[in-house]
């Protein structure tokens, strides 16, 4: 979850990443946010994100993108 | 029989909701399907054939996909780890190869209707004298709605391959949710998951669904009717003659076109989602108060919001997370920065989407160079950023500020308006020429001599058209605070509310654009 934070921060330090619950929603993570997010958690965490993924459900929190790399390395 | 018809609001909807509502409500679907059918028929005759031939061809690629999907689980079930991984490799490569067919197959037909005789006439115009044989134009005929069904349909077939949503197993549904009757001229472009629920679910009218329904259908009348439909007599004659106008006609008829194109695209929507209410269904959204925009990217974020969704979705996404566009990722990062690689990405996935946002809009070349047009704006928009961040910061200026946000949709306002000129310009070429003239003949005499009422209306329809245009945006800006407008009306006195009501209902009999000295303005996004 600390590696997720770090890259997080990186993207945008200004967000409240272990409370913000609505990231996609809330319009805190625009399209070109979500896709620099996705190439470094592919690096990060050496999984495939494909399009079929991007849905806000995905997104939406630090903890939701936390389950979906889990749920991808497991695949 | 358009939305806005008297037909449609006192013979077809009135009859279709009593019809839905003596059945049973497991026959209601097949009350609004046979509706949606007869609706199409009234409007495209014997051009239906396509609607059926796509819903048929639909409904059995997506219950391929979802067979290979249960042949891949079974397979799987008795599969040992190694073997796991190539099963998954045989069956991605079989249902990207079915989606494929479903998609190239639908986009054929749409682009065989919509843009042979567009690639015809520039193939001839380019290569007439090298050609070893001669291509005709062809006499076709489009069916209505086309390009809205298609979108849908392929969002359907692609959700079923991604395992976004389950591949519906009976015919009717798949053919209720393409042909659905409010919105198959003109959209929402709506996903399965957005809509399915409650539009097989077959719910009893009730009296607030009704009274909610029907003032959001007089609320896009009044939309349509009284500012629309006016404002396309001036619009009418400005892009006609333009050469007859100076400048600032121009820029005048640039505005208002783009305020007619809002009242009547919006105003269709408020008929065409207020219909859906009628019954229980929900369809999804399609402005957001545009005009409220910062930027040309925000602007396509609060119009025409479903199909801004549908390119993202279904084009932006994949490109973005293709192959190619992962290594030049991974490349960029490493050797030339942050910066240039999102500028790059950036580019990659939204050529694109721009250039089919042109062409669905229609086979021209004036289409093209409004989807490039917004294409290079918002790749400016994103170039720009970090300049602009620093400026702000070296003056100290606030982001939020009150004033900065009214340049900004000051500024947008401005890039909407010349879009528009282009996209409602007879042609690329008496666009290019309208806007120069702002520029080269702008003389602010023709606002004081009288030119701005020699444009087909009246002082009265001025009139109606201001005061249409005021409370259209007090309303607007009220709901971009967050209120619903229509639970707020609800919580008023009684005397209010139906005070408020009536006066609506009487702005749409009385002050319409109707009878002597107006036309029929047909809807606008129906052509596309």
């Amino acid at each position: 979850m600390e590696k997720l934070m770090n890259i997080l921060m990186e993207i945008d330090d200004s967000i409240d990443y272990e409370n913000e619950k609505a990231l996609i929603d809330g319009r805190l993570l625009d399209s070109f946010g979500v896709i620099t997010l996705v190439s470094e958690l592919e690096d990060a965490y050496d999984i495939e994100i494909e399009a079929s993924e991007m849905i806000p459900d995905n997104f939406n929190s630090a903890e939701a993108i936390y389950k979906m790399v889990l749920r991808l390395q497991e695949n | 029989m358009t939305y806005e018809s008297l037909v449609y609001g006192f013979v077809f909807l009135p009859l279709c909701l009593a019809a839905y509502q003596i059945v049973p409500q497991r026959w209601r679907r097949r009350v609004l399907l046979v509706f949606s059918y007869l609706f199409f028929w009234l409007i495209s005759r014997n051009l239906i054939v396509y609607l059926l031939g796509t819903t048929v061809f639909v409904h059995c690629i997506g219950i391929w996909l979802e067979w290979l999907k249960s042949e891949q689980k079974t397979e799987l079930a008795s599969a040992d780890r190694s073997e796991k991984k190539k099963i998954k490799g045989i069956y991605q490569q079989k249902s990207r190869r079915v989606l494929a067919f479903g998609v190239l197959a639908l986009l054929g037909i749409l682009a065989y209707l919509k843009y042979y005789n567009f690639f015809v006439s520039n193939v001839t115009g380019i290569l007439g004298n090298v050609l070893p044989f001669t291509l005709e134009q062809k006499k076709i005929l489009m069916p209505i709605g086309i390009s809205f069904y298609t979108l849908q349909a392929i969002g359907y077939m692609a959700d079923v391959y991604w395992g976004k949503i389950r591949a519906e197993g009976k015919l009717e549904k798949t053919a209720l949710f393409l042909a659905f009757f409010p919105q198959i001229m003109e959209g929402p472009i709506c996903r399965y998951s957005d809509t399915s629920d409650t539009l097989y679910e077959g719910r009893p009218l009730n009296m607030d669904n009704l009274t909610s329904g029907y003032i959001r259908i007089f609320w896009g009348l009044f939309k349509k009717k009284v500012i629309a439909d006016r404002l396309a007599i001036a619009v009418g004659m400005i892009f006609s003659n333009y050469t007859s106008y100076s400048g600032v006609v121009i820029a005048a008829g640039a505005i208002a076109y783009t305020i007619q194109l809002y009242m009547e695209f919006s105003g269709c929507m408020d008929i065409i989602i207020g219909s859906g209410e009628l019954f229980g269904i929900r369809l999804p959204e399609n402005f957001r108060q545009p005009f409220c925009a910062q930027s040309a990217a925000e602007f396509w974020r609060r119009w025409h919001i479903s199909l801004g969704t549908w390119f993202k979705t279904y084009i932006f996404y994949p490109v973005s997370m293709s192959s190619p566009v992962k290594k030049w990722n991974q490349y960029g990062r490493k050797h030339l920065g942050k910066y240039i690689t999102m500028l790059g990405t950036s580019a990659i996935a939204l050529f694109p989407v721009w250039i089919c946002n042109g062409l669905w809009h229609g086979a021209r070349w004036s289409y093209i160079f409004y989807g490039m047009y917004y294409f290079t704006l918002i790749l400016l928009g994103i170039a720009v950023e970090p300049v602009r961040d620093r400026i702000l910061n070296t003056f100290h200026i606030s982001d939020q500020s009150v004033w900065l946000k009214f340049v900004r949709i000051a500024k947008t306002w401005v890039i909407i308006f010349a879009g528009e000129l282009f996209f409602r310009a007879d042609g690329l070429r008496a666009g290019i020429s309208m806007f120069r003239s702002i520029f080269t003949d702008f003389d602010l005499n023709a606002l004081t001599d009288g030119s701005l009422f020699n444009l087909g209306l009246g002082r009265a329809d001025m009139i109606a058209i201001a005061v249409g245009c005021v409370v259209v945006a007090v309303v607007g800006s009220v709901k971009e605070r967050g209120t619903d407008v229509r639970k707020s009306l609800f919580r008023r006195p009684v005397f209010v509310r139906w005070a408020l009501c009536y006066a609506l209902m009487l702005a749409v009999i009385v002050v319409s654009a109707y009878g002597d000295g107006y036309q029929t303005i047909d809807m606008i996004y129906a052509g596309f």
